[in-house]
């Protein structure tokens, strides 16, 4: 109901999505049990090899989009690196008018975030992302990079991949569970692609996309990886996106400076979410004329950005982030930069352009990083670092501040600048900007995009950063257990507590419980010489630690009426007892 | 089926983007070629700016292109953009560590920013490097360059070492033991120079600047009639040359005031030991107040005065020693005290140091 609500793109795909969602094994369920247990096995198999498949195509897509930018590049803009002051202006405006036209009448799809959308696509429409979402995106994508728009490659590949991989579960009929799990396969591997990076193409998307570590899809996420990372190299070479200089650390005292580094990241980091968070809205609420104008109006200011200047601002940049990290830039133009940069990525997104915000992540945060840097070996001449490290670890301070993907964000440098020795000043860097950015802007940029597009999807830092109610939080203190090798009539004489139900401590191990009203029955039926071993111990009784989470006891607890929770050194030793009763108290001031 | 299906698809997208791949790798080649050789015609008229734009724009289509590199560095160094080359060449020297134009153009950014030690750890890299083309003449002209880069820094000593390798491998060519004289010369290696020159001139009879310098070289080195022999060479070859003119009539006048020279007559020597003593007196009377051992030299003087004749001399050939002992004392003392000396006083002081030392 709630998207039929709202004026989202995305959410015309709702119907589409219902109706296009192929019959969830229907046909395995009709199977008999070991059958169907053949089934899901040959699928699982057969899902590992399609993954192969999805980064193929996926890496073969994304060689042809980043072809295309690069030719859009050199025929819209010049094949220069000083392009002339009309072109500068011309093409990002110009194009801006067509890819308005394209994306507001032919893909509608095309607009927003890819990775939100990957996220629908598993939440919300059973894996289901049309083909024409990669075709539009493609090429709406390709010619707003080209033309000069502030925005990056990778999130549109991300989109592609996923795209791509949907159609693929489609045309082979998989079932829903798999089909749901098939878009981000897809987006791993489209990213990957268009990072040169497997590694942190996976973590990104266990981390943002799927939110959770799970054997069943990670195989698939690596295997699609990789492939796809194989098939880019295959075409494009093995480079990375930018020339690693060398990196080092010899002081620990250096930290410090890195830490500084983490503040103004985040601080930054702060002020782009906010542009973006504020700016978008207001866009959107303009009236329908004006989205036929918004990408143009933004093109002309990124022109005149151009013009004036600062040229290095438009497009992906990683030219830039390459001459930056070479130390070819003072460090009061790469602070302009950064600044620039900020403000035409945040036009170029919130004008409803397709493009991505990974590759301006990346510049804005090399630009400030190598700054910094700058000015603090102007106070601190004896500081080590080189602009390159402090480049690097700049990147990575701005996609754990920005993108608010702090594990990603250190294996990405790692797995870029391919030296370990740079880990320590990258998590102090992004640990700091990290805190800050959460400090300053609670909701995560992909969060705040998802709602301002209506849609509910799981926000994958609230789950991450989510309290746990333990068992610990829930039970209550220990009951007095009854020893098994008692007669039932000695319990039933002894036992004067007001709980009805007792735990028995079974021999040599274990537990179970009866109520009192149950060792009535028995005694009355003339069973008082009876021990309660022999009578309980066929109904035993699981028990919990006191750190597994509450849900775990859910269910037990309306199974057992007392379930004991146990010391998991020695598993004889009751910590507590847990009902019913007390995990629905446990739950009430959440609920409240 | 569906494998086989995938599979075929897969092999087919293959295809298709290699081709693709394919047209777009020749372009981009064909990019950076065009932006390359405009770089380097720009390069060549001195038009820094230009040619880094264009470097850097050939990169972009060609990003580990070493040649393309090096050339942006050698354009940013024109642009005195040392810190910018030095990114760039430290980088190709990662990759090729043993690249002469690499090295040398390293050596020059860190001369330029006074970093002497990594200076001539690049010069000397860069000697021994490798070399497209003329190996020998690059590491040739790479030394001469180093050699003036410690001359400017005043390491003279490890600039005369240089040298000294480099004459060792020095052919026969007039102009190049010309040029190595001169070096030498500047090193105040006297003996090398003379040889340098007197090499040259060997080859080349009538190069007055080679006669000039063995002239220079010889006179610094106290060989005095030598130095008048190819002084007066060097005038004649060249009369303009008035540094050598100047030189040669103070060489004539030390080879005329020497009394200890060989093959000169009693006669002659008695005289020139009287004007000798003439001078000295006349430069104590013009050297105006008199400090305490002026004037002690000053009695000295008069004491020997009526002694200095050609009879007394005559008389007493010890006395020319003795004469001569006390115009040394006279003239190294008020050198210091006295103003200017005159042309006679500095042939005298000239004689004093080649025949006492110091």
């Amino acid at each position: 109901m709630k998207e039929a609500e709202t004026n989202s793109p995305s959410n015309s795909m709702t119907a589409t999505a219902i109706d296009a969602a192929p019959t969830p094994m229907s046909a395995v369920r009709q199977l008999r049990p070991s059958a169907l247990m053949r089934a899901v096995f040959r699928e699982e198999r057969f899902f590992l090899v399609l993954s192969v498949f999805i980064g193929i195509f996926s890496g073969l897509a994304v060689v042809c989009f980043r072809i295309s930018i690069d030719w859009c590049r050199i025929y819209l803009v010049g094949s220069g690196y000083s392009p002339s002051p009309t072109r500068l202006i011309l093409a990002p405006t110009l194009t801006g008018l067509v890819i308005a036209v394209l994306v507001i009448h032919v893909f509608p799809l095309a607009r927003g975030s890819g990775v939100n959308q990957t996220k629908a696509a598993l939440y919300i429409y059973n894996g289901y992302i049309p083909i024409r979402t990669a075709i539009g995106k493609f090429i709406t994508a390709a010619l707003a990079i080209g033309s000069g728009q502030s925005l990056g490659p990778e999130d549109p590949s991300l989109q592609i991949g996923a795209s791509l991989a949907s159609a693929l579960g489609r045309i082979m009929r998989l079932s829903r569970d798999r089909m749901r799990l098939i878009a981000p396969v897809g987006a791993a591997a489209g990213l990957a692609a268009a990072f040169n990076a497997p590694i942190s193409a996976v973590l990104f998307v266990i981390e943002e996309v799927i939110g959770r570590w799970s054997a069943g899809i990670l195989g698939s996420v690596v295997l699609s990886a990789v492939s796809s990372v194989v098939v880019m190299r295959w075409f494009l070479g093995s480079q990375s996106l930018f020339r690693i200089p060398p990196v080092e650390m010899k002081q620990p005292g250096e930290l410090l400076a890195y830490a500084l580094l983490g503040v103004i990241g985040g601080l930054a980091s702060v002020i782009f979410a906010k542009g973006i968070g504020a700016l978008r809205p207001w866009c959107k609420a303009q009236p329908r004329w004006t989205q036929y104008f918004q990408p143009a109006i933004a093109g002309l200011l990124i022109g005149f950005i151009g013009v004036l200047g600062a040229p290095q601002v438009m497009g992906a940049g990683y030219e830039y982030i390459d001459e930056a990290m070479h130390g070819q830039f003072t460090w009061q133009l790469l602070l302009l930069l950064a600044g620039l940069k900020i403000l035409a990525t945040t036009v170029s997104f919130v004008s409803g352009t397709p493009g991505g915000m990974f590759a301006p992540t990346l510049f804005i945060g090399a630009m400030l990083g190598t700054a910094v840097g700058g000015v603090e070996r102007l106070f601190l001449p004896h500081l080590t670092g080189s602009p390159g490290t402090y480049a690097l670890v700049g990147m990575g301070v701005l996609f754990a501040g920005f993108l608010r993907a702090p594990m990603t964000s250190v294996f990405m440098v790692l797995e870029v600048s391919g030296n370990y020795s740079i880990i320590l000043p990258v998590i102090v860097a992004n640990t700091v900007a990290y805190v800050i950015s959460r400090a300053l802007q609670p909701v995560a940029i992909f969060d705040v995009l998802t709602r301002q597009d209506g849609l509910d999807l799981p926000s994958m830092e609230e789950q991450r950063e989510e309290d746990v109610i333990r068992v610990e939080d829930a039970m209550r203190a220990p009951i007095r257990p009854v020893d098994a090798n008692d007669s039932l009539g000695a319990v039933l004489q002894r036992e004067d507590t007001n709980s009805d139900v007792l735990l028995v401590r079974l021999q040599p191990s274990g537990w179970s419980s009866v109520t009192k009203k149950e060792i009535e029955t028995m005694v009355n039926e003339g069973k008082a010489d009876l021990t309660l071993g022999s009578v309980l111990a066929t109904r035993r009784v699981p028990f919990l630690h006191p750190d597994h989470p509450v849900e775990m006891a859910l269910r037990y607890v309306d199974r057992y009426p007392l379930v004991p929770v146990v010391n998991r050194a020695d598993f004889r030793k009751l910590e507590g007892v847990i009902s019913l009763d007390d995990v629905l108290e446990a739950y009430q001031p959440e609920v409240g | 089926m569906l494998l086989a299906g995938l599979s075929a698809m897969a092999i087919a997208g293959f295809l298709a983007v290699a081709v693709l791949v394919r047209i777009y790798h020749a372009q981009q080649n064909s990019l950076g070629e065009r932006w390359f050789g405009r770089g380097v015609a720009e390069l060549k008229t001195q038009r820094f700016d230009h040619a880094a734009a264009d470097f850097r724009t050939a990169l972009i289509y060609s990003r580990d292109n070493f040649l393309y590199q090096l050339n942006l560095a050698q354009a940013l160094i024109g642009l005195r953009r040392g810190d910018e080359a030095y990114a760039y060449l430290i980088n190709l020297w990662d990759q090729q560590p043993e690249h002469g134009v690499v090295n040398l153009e390293l050596a020059r950014v860190a001369a330029a920013k006074g970093d002497t030690e990594h200076a001539l750890r690049y010069y000397h890299n860069a000697i021994y490097a490798t070399w497209p083309g003329d190996e020998e003449t690059e590491r040739k002209n790479t030394r001469l360059e180093l050699i003036g880069y410690l001359l400017k820094t005043g390491a003279k000593p490890q600039a005369e070492a240089e040298l000294v390798a480099l004459a060792a491998n020095a052919g026969d060519d007039p102009a190049e033991q010309e040029q190595l004289g001169d070096l030498f010369m500047q090193v105040q290696d006297y003996e090398r120079a003379l040889s340098s020159y007197r090499t040259s001139l060997k080859e080349d009879h009538g190069s007055a600047r080679a006669a000039a310098g063995a002239g220079f070289a010889a006179f610094e080195l106290a060989r005095y009639p030598l130095a008048q022999h190819y002084l007066q060479m060097a005038v004649a070859e060249n009369p303009s040359d008035a540094d050598s003119a100047r030189r040669l009539k103070t060489t004539d006048e030390v080879v005329r005031m020497d009394p200890f020279r060989r093959q000169i007559s009693a006669a002659e020597r008695y005289r020139v030991v009287m004007e000798a003593y003439e001078a000295a007196g006349d430069r104590l009377k013009a050297c105006g107040a008199l400090s305490a051992p002026e004037q002690n030299l000053n009695q000295d003087w008069a004491k020997l005065k009526p002694n200095v004749s050609e009879r007394g001399l005559q008389h007493n050939p010890d006395l020319v020693n003795q004469a001569m002992e006390l115009v040394f004392k006279v003239e190294r003392q008020t050198a210091a005290n006295c103003g200017a000396p005159t042309q006679i006083d500095s042939a005298l002081l000239l004689i004093a140091r080649l025949h006492e030392g110091g």
